[in-house]
């Protein structure tokens, strides 16, 4: 490892450390008290859900337009954790909404439609893993990655499309945000500590499906027979050799 | 194959590959006569679950049809019968039928098909649950497009899954999350009919989803031709 590559991950744990220390210094909530600090979390996860697969998109553009091995391991990982993402938004949404709504799940259009972006791209996983080839992997996956964005802006829009018990977007609006000012400090800190966070996962996931695939490569090559190898020198009758 | 080689311009390529298809299913019957009569047994089977309440079945009957055309139009999409072999899409290849013109092809004869089940599976629904068909004109443009929607997601996920074994299982869970649009817009277009709401947001949500499954299938047929 490089310096370089050190210096990553140790800013992703300063970040991640202000990041714990502006959520439990913010202020509590009028109306939810201490149960808004899972905010701190939860829309990190769900911001984090959007990037992997914005990544995961634009990965896929890349293999199409340049069949680059690379650009499909960043799509794969990148999937990877959007879909870990999700669970945990949908997660945490969910323990969040039994105290403040009543229920573990309601029919709410941004609960509904996260969990179908869920299951998309589980969908998208169980396709890479069901092909063996990677060429024919790649391609076809890419051209799913592409298709499965499509459920990404229906989730963001969910909530301004339909009536819904979810608040609607609250920094992503235009004009001043409609949150206290210490809340949402304690918000971006921990949205650039999840986002760094996510860069370091991302480029550990990345660099070990290069070595998976180089392994692959080398068990591949070590495992072939070498041309002629079968072929053994003729004998001549009567020679003793 | 001889017509195929003969047909000039991709549409009649493209219809003929659809008459392929639906000659195949006419000899095998795995859409018409397996996978409508288990359609059929799921639309018996849900009233014993949640009870055989008349009003209550009357109220779900129009939703549960949808559902039940929806999964069980996935199958009717993956029908193993119309699977075309490495051999088969060389020939093709060989008689210069584009992978687009492939990929509409199946999505037109599926799309077929599947008119053909929600017409077979409609009568059941009515005759278990006795919905309420005031609106019912509106179930026309549904039918129509819930079966080109499915037809061509089908296709796209029957080409993304061609060759695999899990082929029956990944397809249905790839089509399933991205066709809720048209399971809503189809339940919601009738509901809207019945209480006298506007119904044509509910048809335009199911023509833009319609769309963009065709415009995406089109922009990715041709990065789906594997060489082998």
């Amino acid at each position: 490892m490089t310096p370089s590559d050190a210096r990553l991950p140790i800013l992703a744990g300063v970040a991640v450390i202000a990041g714990l220390a502006a959520a439990l210094l913010a202020p509590p909530d009028q109306v939810q008290g201490e149960l808004v600090r899972l905010m701190y979390v939860h829309v990190p996860a769900a911001w984090l859900a959007y990037l992997s697969f914005a990544i995961t998109l634009g990965a896929s553009i890349t293999w199409l337009w340049l069949r680059s091995p690379g650009a499909d391991r960043v799509a794969a990982a990148s999937a990877e954790l959007g879909v870990f993402f999700t669970g945990l938004a949908i997660t945490l949404g969910s323990i969040w909404g039994k105290p403040t709504w009543g229920v573990w799940w309601t029919w709410d259009p941004r609960l509904v439609t996260t969990a179908l972006m869920f299951f998309v791209y589980l969908g998208y996983l169980a396709l890479r893993r069901a092909i063996v080839d990677p060429v024919a992997r790649a391609r076809r996956c890419a051209v799913f990655g592409v298709v499965a964005f499509v459920q990404v802006p229906v989730v963001h829009m969910s909530v301004l499309w339909w009536r819904t018990l979810h608040q609607p977007p609250t920094i992503l609006q235009p004009g001043d945000p409609t949150i206290d000012h210490a809340m949402l400090a304690a918000l971006l800190t921990n949205l650039v500590a999840f986002t760094l966070v996510f860069a370091v996962l991302l480029r550990v996931r990345v660099r070990l499906a290069a070595a998976e695939d180089a392994l692959e490569a080398a068990v591949d090559s070590r495992g072939r027979e070498l041309a002629g190898d079968a072929v053994s020198a003729p004998k001549l009758a009567g020679s003793g050799v | 194959m001889t017509t195929l080689a003969g047909a000039s311009t991709p549409l009649r390529q493209c219809l003929e590959l659809a008459g392929k298809d639906l000659r195949a299913e006419a000899r095998a019957g795995e859409a018409l006569l397996v996978t409508v009569p288990f359609g059929a047994v799921g639309l018996l089977l849900v009233p014993l679950a949640v009870g055989t309440d008349t009003p209550l079945l009357r109220e779900i009957g129009p939703g549960l049809y949808w559902v039940v055309v929806l999964l069980f139009g996935v199958l009717v999409t993956l029908r193993a019968s119309t699977v075309d072999g490495p051999a088969q899409l060389d020939l093709l290849r060989l008689c210069g039928v584009g992978p687009g013109t492939r990929l509409a092809g199946r999505a037109l004869a599926s799309t077929v098909l599947l008119l053909g089940v929600q017409a077979l599976l409609g009568p059941v629904a009515v005759v278990l649950y006795d919905p309420d068909l005031s609106g019912w004109p509106w179930l026309a443009p549904a039918v129509l497009l819930v079966a080109a929607g499915l037809g061509v997601l089908g296709a796209l996920a029957d080409t993304l899954a061609q060759g695999l074994a899990g082929r029956t299982t990944l397809g249905p869970l790839l089509v399933a999350p991205l066709a809720v649009p048209l399971l809503l817009g189809a339940t919601q277009m009738l509901t809207a009919a019945h209480y006298h709401r506007p119904a044509w947001p509910w048809l335009a949500l199911m023509l833009t989803a319609d769309l963009l499954t065709v415009l995406a299938a089109a922009l990715c047929a041709a990065h789906l031709e594997e060489a082998r």
